[in-house]
């Protein structure tokens, strides 16, 4: 083989090693779930977001994970993420369905709801029948009640909200089969609960990892691996648009 | 010092011209020591990490201080060397000949032996006396720790007043990924804030909920491991008011690196403060926490619900989690 025969097969296969590894460095490595934009959904300094937890995954290759929901705020459909962002120096009315069952805390620590307006949310419970009236909790008691699923904390902000559960054990064996739940007719009277809060974003720009506190990692060693430590599941970003 | 002994011979094949190489490096090699010692023990070693926030901060930094006093040196001795060496002794053009042959020097052996045997044996006994003297520097002991030198005992688990000789306990608990900070001599509440205050021996009793962390207050000095089922135990006396950053230090999942907050050192009086406010703000919660102990196991519930009971839950720690579920790894 000639000398620029060797260079040139040299070169090529150097190239092709560096475009595999920024392929498997881009693919795999960097990728992360879709990002919901509600940046220009805000007016009158306040913003509405909506998200939901389910029991399972079954939109992925992952169905028996735990998972959030992000709504779009254009198509009103619910999609597979936890990346969302929001504008600066806003308030924040987040709403999210909850249609998991109930899970104790391990630390009930984060059953107090704190760094949202009041430090309370507002819960309405759906049994699959009638809708409860909105009351205003501010503690949970995970173990002594079936009282919550999931947990939406930014510790960064010092928000932290138990989501509430439905509360009885019928209820809890009659959870929505598909996911997200909203999207299968026959889950529209799945037992559910809707929490409502709100919380203002900082003056600045920045991006804000959000998590569930809750080990609902199915099947791992003390519920911390599969969806607690994979985004898009149980853990997200909220970027904040100064 | 072995370059000042051998130097000698060097120049001898390196034409060297007459010049007196091994007293020039030597008067060169102590000058430079000079000022490089003062300005590392003088200008550069106040302003070493970890700062002087607390007793064992302040003297980490002097060990820092000592430590790098004692290898500038040793730096300028082998640069000056290095340096030298380039300048004066390097292979002329055309001179393919061989250096002279570099025999056994007794005398440089032996002073190098002697030398380094002594600097190593004391810095040993140094840093043994500064492991002591700081009540363990500020590292983790385990839950019996030996070194606590200069800290009151633990008169009162469930009490504490200024003024008292009795150390503040603070329970340090890792989560992923997210650390807690328990008060049991204030009724046992659990904040996510670290407050401290200046002037008081504290007890950090550092344990964990789930994996491995690490509890590292930078600027206090401070760091030990957070380890599930242990109390390890580690003692800090804050000495100026200000902030300081907390930092797990032990990889422990996704968020690691975002497992991080800010804690402060206010005057006692402002503590007392907190202290009586926070207790009132959490009291709904604290009521919830279980009975305060040196260890979490989230296993043992004492209120475990109905409901929970006929879902198949017995505690709170993942246990009840199906070990035959294939994504188990």
């Amino acid at each position: 083989m000639s000398l620029p025969a060797r260079v040139t097969t040299l070169v090529i296969a150097f190239l092709a090693v560096v475009a595999g590894g920024i392929y498997v460095a881009l693919h795999y490595i960097g990728a992360q779930p879709p990002v919901e934009n509600y940046t220009s959904y805000a007016s009158n300094g306040q913003v509405n977001v909506t998200l939901m937890t389910t029991a399972q995954t079954t939109v992925t290759n992952k169905p028996d994970w735990v998972t959030y929901f992000i709504q779009n705020p254009s198509t009103k459909q619910f999609v597979h993420t936890t990346y969302f962002e929001v504008p600066a120096n806003t308030k924040v009315n987040v709403t999210i369905l909850g249609y998991d069952g109930c899970t104790p805390l391990r630390n009930p620590v984060w059953g107090k709801v704190a760094g949202v307006t009041g430090n309370v949310e507002n819960v309405q419970f759906f049994n699959g029948k009638t809708m409860s009236a909105s009351q205003p909790i501010s503690t949970f008691d995970s173990w002594a009640d079936c009282s919550v699923q999931h947990t939406f904390a930014i510790p960064g902000l010092g928000v932290n909200v138990p989501i509430a559960s439905v509360t009885t054990f019928n209820e809890n064996s009659n959870l929505c089969g598909t996911s997200p739940c909203t999207g299968d007719p026959s889950d529209a009277n799945s037992p559910h609960t809707v929490v409502k809060f709100s919380f203002t974003t900082p003056k600045t720009g920045g991006v804000f990892r959000w998590q569930c506190f809750v080990p609902c990692g199915l099947g791992y060693v003390d519920g911390n691996g599969g969806p607690m430590g994979t985004p898009g599941y149980m853990m997200g970003q909220m970027e904040v648009q100064a | 010092m072995a370059a000042e002994a051998s130097s000698p011979a060097a120049p001898a094949a390196g034409s060297s011209g007459g010049r007196r190489d091994g007293l020039w490096l030597l008067v060169s090699w102590i000058v430079l020591s000079i000022i490089g010692c003062l300005l590392v023990a003088l200008v550069w070693g106040p302003h070493l990490p970890p700062g002087a926030a607390s007793n064992t901060a302040r003297s980490q930094q002097v060990d820092f201080t000592v430590l790098g006093t004692i290898a500038t040196p040793v730096v300028i001795g082998v640069l000056l060397y290095f340096g030298w060496a380039i300048a004066f002794w390097r292979q002329k053009p055309g001179d393919e000949t061989d250096a002279e042959p570099i025999h056994g020097n007794a005398r440089v052996s032996a002073i190098w032996i002697t030398a380094t045997s002594a600097i190593v044996l004391a810095l040993a006994v140094y840093g043994t006396i500064e492991l002591i003297a700081p009540a363990g520097a500020g590292a983790g002991q385990g839950p019996q720790p030996v070194f606590n030198h200069n800290i009151p005992a633990a008169a009162s688990d469930t009490s504490w007043s200024p003024g008292t000789n009795n150390v503040l306990q603070v329970q340090v608990i890792g989560q992923q990924w997210a650390w807690t900070y328990r008060y049991p001599q204030f009724g046992g509440f659990e904040t996510t804030n670290l407050v401290l205050p200046v002037g008081v021996p504290v007890r950090f009793n550092v344990t964990s909920l789930d994996v491995i962390h690490s509890f590292w207050a930078y600027q206090l000095g401070v760091k030990a491991d957070a380890n599930p089922d242990v109390n390890n135990v580690a003692y800090t006396t804050p000495e100026h008011t200000g902030g300081f950053t907390v930092r797990c230090a032990e990889l422990c999942g996704i968020w690691h690196g975002a497992m991080y907050d800010y804690g402060k050192i206010v005057s006692v009086s402002d503590f007392m403060s907190w202290t009586h406010s926070t207790a009132i703000q959490l009291a709904a919660v604290t009521k919830l926490l279980p009975p305060y102990a040196l260890t979490y196991d989230p296993t043992v519930v004492a209120s475990m619900g109905k409901v929970n009971t006929q879902l198949g839950l017995t505690g709170a720690g993942g246990g009840f989690y199906n070990p035959a579920d294939p994504e188990q790894p």
